[in-house]
């Protein structure tokens, strides 16, 4: 049955040869690696469904005779307020979900989320570090304190308040894939977009009438007044405000600048006489691999610190867009390196020859043959953006004070040294993460580039 | 770069400097003698220069707006000038605004007081008891002019702040109400009706298009030549001869200051760097010698492990087993140095001796990532010189292993090795922030923790400066070691 297979699948090889599939089956051979992905997989699984898994608000709860679904109401209305009829008084009484504690009301039936704690809500009975071994207390219904069932056990201790640890790690989940995720996203716009163009035109395929390469310069400069400093008012503002509108004011700065340069760009194409109508090269791979140079020459780190120290507001969305903006420096390298190589190859000649644009064979013919290499860096580059995230909420700098995330549980850990569940657990969450991401890496490498294998 | 970041910091140094002077009075009382302490500070940090050589502005902008003293008032200018893109006018009416503010000051209550109850004086007055009667007869209360004036006081300084055209106009409103009800402040109101006659003018001739026309902007006197060069006016070298200005902590110098930290910090990454490359070429060399052995499988999990362990996690595990009266105490929890027994007169040996205790829990958690890292590279690096042919030909030789792998083949595979060089540097700098911060050692790392907390810039400026230096200084090292490995390399 098996070699039937493998000759089915061979064969259907040798008719339609993917590199996708080729990869694929690459990495599945990899056991780590794929196993890796399982776990990732699980991982993400219980980011998206944090809300649902941890959560102090039931999934189901009937009360007074009425229905209620307060963990599925509250997560597309955090502030969803309803009112009851107490029986005894005939009063309307107002039951807002996300404060309401749940666990003191006579719930007719109720189903609980697997771990029936908020992450930032303190459990009063379980303050000042209860170790998940030790005796736990619980208020029932009825008023009195008792021991707690297992249900409501926190299962990996509580902290100084009485938070719950679990609770804590689960939604930290959410936190630090997020901030993995977007922040390398950022950073693959940036790294690949001029890696590409660095590579693709080296120091002396790109040429201009030197009217154009003037207008550009102008148009870089207009578009950095009219973009930031004209508008800076409206940037201060914005972030006044909210963090929201104060990115959402710098990206239509972003535009108006990228829009301004292309625009005098464009214009630059028309013919000039004399003088401005002879041609010039642009060093575009130069300038590139020097500001590349510039942003390596400072410690990541140090610099990424010293960045969130200085915004007035701290918050992950900024966290985030720094790492992004400041990590860009190995997509680039990445992707630089794989199109100097496929540049010489026949098919871009071809292209060439055929008098297709620079834009259209960048992106269209070479871009999607440049960029394995680069889905390697971005693996590794997740893991180093989650470890950053997490020394930082470890020292505490950069991430809000009220964002409950893996790195501030740890560095609550170290405030009082019995609490060993404060340090092991979301050590161990960090680690497995980071872990995951780099064998996935190893076994991207492997299956992406078939030379190293051998 | 630093210089840019220093630059936008929030906050206002001078507020804080003249905090840390004299340790007295509100942040809303502006005493002559407070003003010009501020002032003072101001031409001594060089704030009252304009940041760069150029700079791009609004046709609207003034070019002398970085004289004003207070920075929240600076702001505010801008964005009125940027709103009604009419520099002179705005002018005019933050002057008016100046004056009228600092009629406040000079406003005597006692003589308005006594103004106002002479009437009444005069009007019951006869005899010695006249000036008992007039308290009596008062028209105002010595605290209903004060509220008054103070009333007024504030509403002058929140439009000192303020830009937005109605929040402008209501607070008007509101003076000329209080002016209207109290006439003894006559001497404000008049300087009010100026301020008021040139927010109109101001309203009627704005020209927002010049907001949009762009102009540079050349200065030869500014704070970043001041700051790289120095600058002989204040007696400042700048930083290119290694003087970072004053931390705003505790007004010391920073280069003093960092120098001690410097020290310890450089003594752990030196160490943690050598010992890393130490222990990771052998161990690198012996798993790719025995490729695919227990030992190669074994090493390679374990050092995948140490490698994606995050450093403070293995810090505070370290702490938490080998510094802990419920476990084990072998080493001191945290700092450098044991301050009673401690003498700064000891020899280098003594000294060494007192420290190392401190010293070995920090130095592996310096050390063990970076050198995970490195094996790894050792041993693909040596995976691939022994499978080339030179390596056949010399044991075809009939050369013994041993000098077959040390002398043959090492000296190909350091080359990778010696790349990363470069790389280590930057990281071990930046991992020493939270290494220190966990060992409590009187480091750069600890410091710059520090200096973010207290938000004292030149310091953090002052370090990101060095530590960008000792990164180029990583990269010439690794540079130079390459043409000493590989001979083919030269940089004539």
């Amino acid at each position: 049955m098996g070699e039937k297979l493998n000759i089915k699948n061979t064969a259907s090889e040798k008719k339609d040869f993917s590199f996708k599939a080729y990869a694929w089956k690459q990495f599945k051979k990899n056991k780590s690696a794929i196993f890796s992905f399982y776990i990732l997989v699980f991982l993400v699984f219980i980011a998206i469904s944090a809300h649902f898994v941890a959560n102090d608000q039931p999934l189901y709860a009937k009360y007074r005779g009425n229905s209620y679904y307060p963990a599925f109401e509250t997560y597309f209305s955090p502030t969803k307020t309803d009112s009851t009829i107490n029986p005894e008084t005939g009063n309307w009484e107002k039951l807002q979900f996300d404060i309401t504690d749940w666990k003191q009301l006579k719930l007719e039936s109720v189903v609980w989320a697997p771990i029936p704690y908020s992450p930032s809500k303190p459990d009063r009975f379980n303050r000042e570090y209860v170790s998940p071994n030790a005796l736990q207390y619980y208020k029932n219904p009825d008023g009195k304190r008792v021991q707690a069932p297992t249900k409501f056990r926190h299962h990996m201790g509580t902290d100084a308040i009485g938070r719950d640890v679990l609770s804590g790690l689960i939604h930290g989940t959410k936190i630090s894939l997020t901030v993995g995720i977007i922040s390398m996203g950022i950073a693959a716009l940036i790294g690949i977009f001029l890696g590409a163009i660095a590579g693709f035109y080296g120091d002396t395929n790109l040429v201009w009438s030197r009217f154009r390469y003037y207008l550009t310069i102008l148009g870089v400069v207009l578009g950095f007044f009219y973009g930031f400093i004209a508008r800076n008012i409206a940037i201060s503002e914005g972030f006044n405000e909210s963090i929201g509108s104060g990115l959402l004011q710098l990206a239509i700065s972003l535009i108006v600048f990228i829009g301004v340069a292309v625009l005098l760009n464009y214009i630059g194409k028309v013919k000039a006489p004399g003088f401005l109508g002879k041609s010039k090269k642009i060093p575009i791979d130069s300038i590139i691999s020097r500001g590349i140079e510039i942003l390596n020459s400072m410690p990541r780190l140090l610099l990424i610190i010293t960045i969130s120290a200085i915004m007035k507001e701290r918050s992950l969305i900024m966290l985030m867009v720094i790492i992004g903006i400041t990590s860009w420096t190995g997509i680039a390298r990445f992707t630089r390196a794989e199109f100097l190589k496929i540049r010489e190859l026949e098919y871009l000649q071809a292209a060439k020859a055929l008098g297709y644009s620079s834009n259209r064979t960048i992106f269209k013919h070479a871009l999607p043959n440049g960029l394995a290499p680069v889905f390697v860096s971005i693996a590794f580059g997740i893991a180093s953006a989650i470890l950053i995230e997490s020394g930082l909420s470890f020292l505490g700098i950069g991430v809000p004070d009220d964002a409950v995330t893996w790195g501030s549980l740890l560095s609550l850990g170290r405030q009082q040294f019995e609490a060993w569940w404060l340090v092991m657990y979301p050590g161990a969450a960090i680690f497995i993460t980071i872990t995951v991401y780099n064998l996935i890496g190893e076994g991207l490498r492997d299956a992406l580039d078939p030379k190293l294998k051998q | 770069m630093a210089f840019v970041i220093s630059t936008n910091a929030p906050g206002d140094p001078v507020e804080r400097l003249s905090k840390s002077a004299s340790k007295e009075g509100a942040a809303n009382e502006q005493s002559a003698a407070t003003k010009k302490v501020k002032q003072d500070i101001r031409k001594r940090l060089g704030l009252d220069l304009p940041i760069f050589y150029v700079s791009l502005a609004a046709y609207a902008d003034c070019d002398t707006l970085h004289k004003i003293d207070d920075k929240a008032q600076q702001e505010n200018l801008l964005k009125l000038t940027r709103k009604y893109g009419n520099w002179q006018a705005v002018s005019r009416y933050y002057h008016a605004l100046n004056t009228l503010s600092e009629e406040h000051n000079i406003l005597d209550i006692e003589k308005i007081y006594m103004d106002n109850s002479a009437i009444s004086y005069k009007t019951i007055g006869e005899g010695d008891t006249a000036r008992i009667d007039t308290i009596i007869n008062a028209t105002y209360s010595k605290n209903e002019i004060n509220d008054a004036k103070n009333n007024s006081s504030f509403d002058v300084l929140s439009l000192l702040e303020s830009y937005n055209e109605p929040v402008i106009e209501s607070k008007i409103a509101s003076l000329e109400k209080i002016y209207r009800e109290y006439k003894f402040l006559k001497p404000l109101a008049d300087r009010f009706t100026v301020v008021k006659a040139s927010f109109i003018d101001l309203k009627q001739n704005a020209t927002p298009w010049k907001t949009y026309i762009p102009k540079l902007i050349f200065h030869w006197e500014n704070q970043y030549a001041n700051w790289l060069f120095g600058s002989k006016k204040r007696g400042t070298k700048g930083v290119l001869r290694g003087d970072f200005g004053t931390s705003y902590i505790d007004n010391q110098p920073v280069s003093d200051k960092i120098w001690q930290k410097f020290k310890v910090s450089f003594i752990f990454i030196f160490f943690s760097i050598i010992l890393a490359y130490l222990i990771s070429i052998p161990i690198g060399i012996y798993a790719a010698y025995k490729k695919d052995s227990a030992f190669d499988r074994g090493s390679s999990i374990l050092l995948f492990i140490f490698y994606s362990m995050p450093s403070f996690f293995i810090g505070t595990l370290l702490l938490y087993t080998f510094a802990n009266p419920d476990m084990l105490v072998w080493f001191p929890e945290s700092g450098w140095q044991d301050p009673s027994i401690y003498n700064e007169d000891w020899g280098l040996f003594k000294s060494m001796a007192h420290h190392w205790p401190y010293m070995i829990l920090p130095l592996f958690t310096y050390t063990y990532s970076s050198f995970a890292f490195l094996s790894r590279i050792m041993r693909v690096g040596m995976v691939d010189v022994m499978g080339q042919d030179f390596i056949r030909t010399a044991r075809a030789k009939g050369l013994n292993e041993k000098k077959v792998v040390l002398k043959h083949a090492l000296r190909n595979s350091l080359l990778p090795i010696i790349t990363v060089f470069a790389n280590i540097f930057p990281v071990a700098i930046g991992g020493s922030v939270i290494i220190e911060v966990i060992f409590t050692l009187p480091g750069m790392g600890l410091e710059t923790f520090n200096a973010i907390l207290n938000y004292d810039y030149p310091m953090i400026v002052a370090i990101f400066t060095i530590s960008g230096f000792l990164t180029v200084i990583g990269y010439l090292i690794a540079d130079i070691l390459y043409a000493v490995v590989d001979p083919r390399i030269s940089y004539s």
